[in-house]
């Protein structure tokens, strides 16, 4: 079988199974004990409601954000992996083609859960996908002026009341796409995740991207998620994992 | 017709609804390489498990309608899924029979995206998280 019609069935699967569980999802679902103070420690895994979840696979919003023209060809420019008869020589989803990481905030569309770690100096983020690692200083630094550019952009976050965390990320390489679709960003963008843990189980994630260079106005969107307490996350390795399927090619 | 067989017949048209229903995201996502609006049923023998990223692979050998034996491939979601399924790399051996039930390839090889699987102690295995 070719690889790359091997890439697009992880998040198809769990599309599929998050479809089988439709019935029980809408949040806030089944309400659980009031959410701990200042503490999102745990396992994370996506539960959006069927409303949402008719394009969260793919992208943020149901409609296109208000793109700048620089923005608009570079969509155009870009083939997703997302419309199901691709192989490795028609798309250049660059997760895809090349492994690169998935970027912030394009790392929210693998179906795959993420952690967070609490130290006294920094919240880890870890993402079961391609093991991606975010440290979110809350030792109260100010976000870097002029970072370095990374994959996952410098991040510093900071409590809004007991149980929302805030969380501002700058300094990204503009090779990522900010969703699987294939938007553009540039250097230029600022993300800003506000995590709400609404209970015990249940977070409210939302999404402000903001872009000069890319977007208009501010993209902004919500996702969900439920808290995994017996989860632990496994390894995933795309360059070793996923560009090589010779091992099973019979 | 009994009152039974009618009970069976509403059940198996609300299952089959429910799938269709569930199809249209797996479509958008894509189905190049399995027919979604087919599922078929497939009975053998485990020849390879093979416990990898990104998906578990499944090797089985079956009957065909003339005896003859036919190579089958099966997949399923990623192991880190499986494992939180309750799965392990030991699941599933050569020798164990299993009755596989899912989508087939849309080329015609004999390769399924694995939906339902029963395993060698007769039981229906859990093939997704949660």
């Amino acid at each position: 079988m070719a690889r790359g019609s091997l890439l697009w069935m992880a998040p198809a699967a769990a599309l599929l199974f998050a479809g089988a569980l439709d019935a029980q999802t809408a949040p806030p679902a089944t309400p659980s004990k009031p959410a701990p103070k200042h503490d999102l420690t745990g396992v994370w895994m996506a539960r959006n409601p069927p409303a949402i979840r008719a394009f969260a696979g793919a992208t943020f919003t149901k409609e296109e954000p208000e793109m700048t023209p620089w923005a608009l060809a570079k969509y155009k420019e870009a083939k997703s992996s997302n419309g199901g008869k691709y192989t490795l020589e028609t798309t250049n989803d660059p997760v895809v083609t090349k492994c690169d990481p998935p970027g912030v905030p394009r790392v929210y569309f693998h179906p795959y859960p993420f952690e967070f770690v609490s130290t006294p100096k920094y919240m880890l983020m870890l993402y079961e996908y391609d093991h991606m690692v975010r440290r979110i200083y809350t030792d109260g630094r100010p976000i870097p002026e002029d970072p370095d550019l990374t994959w996952m952009g410098s991040s510093v976050g900071h409590w809004e009341g007991d149980t929302t965390f805030v969380v501002d990320s700058v300094g990204f390489n503009d090779k990522t796409w900010l969703d699987r679709l294939g938007h553009a960003h540039s250097t230029q963008l600022h993300v800003t995740e506000r995590f709400r843990r609404i209970d015990m189980d249940h977070m409210q994630l939302d999404f402000i991207m903001q872009d000069p260079k890319a977007l208009v106005k501010p993209w902004t969107a919500t996702f969900y998620y439920e808290l995994r307490p017996n989860w632990e996350l496994g390894e995933i390795s795309c360059s070793g994992d996923y560009l090589d399927f010779k091992k099973f090619e019979k | 017709m009994t009152r039974f067989s009618i009970r069976v017949m509403i059940a198996t048209l609300v299952i089959i609804t429910a799938l269709l229903l569930a199809m249209p995201l797996w479509a958008h996502h894509g189905a190049a390489a399995f027919d979604v609006t087919k599922m078929v049923t497939v009975k053998g023998t485990v020849t390879d498990f093979q416990y990898v990223k990104p998906h578990v692979q499944v090797y089985f050998d079956a009957k065909n309608d003339k005896g003859e034996t036919e190579a089958w491939q099966g997949e399923l979601t990623a192991p880190n899924k499986l494992s939180r399924a309750g799965w392990t790399k030991r699941t599933l051996k050569p020798g164990d029979m299993i009755t596989v039930t899912g989508n087939p390839a849309a080329n015609g090889a004999h390769t399924l995206w694995i939906r339902k699987l029963i395993g060698p102690d007769g039981e229906s295995l859990q093939l997704f998280e949660d």
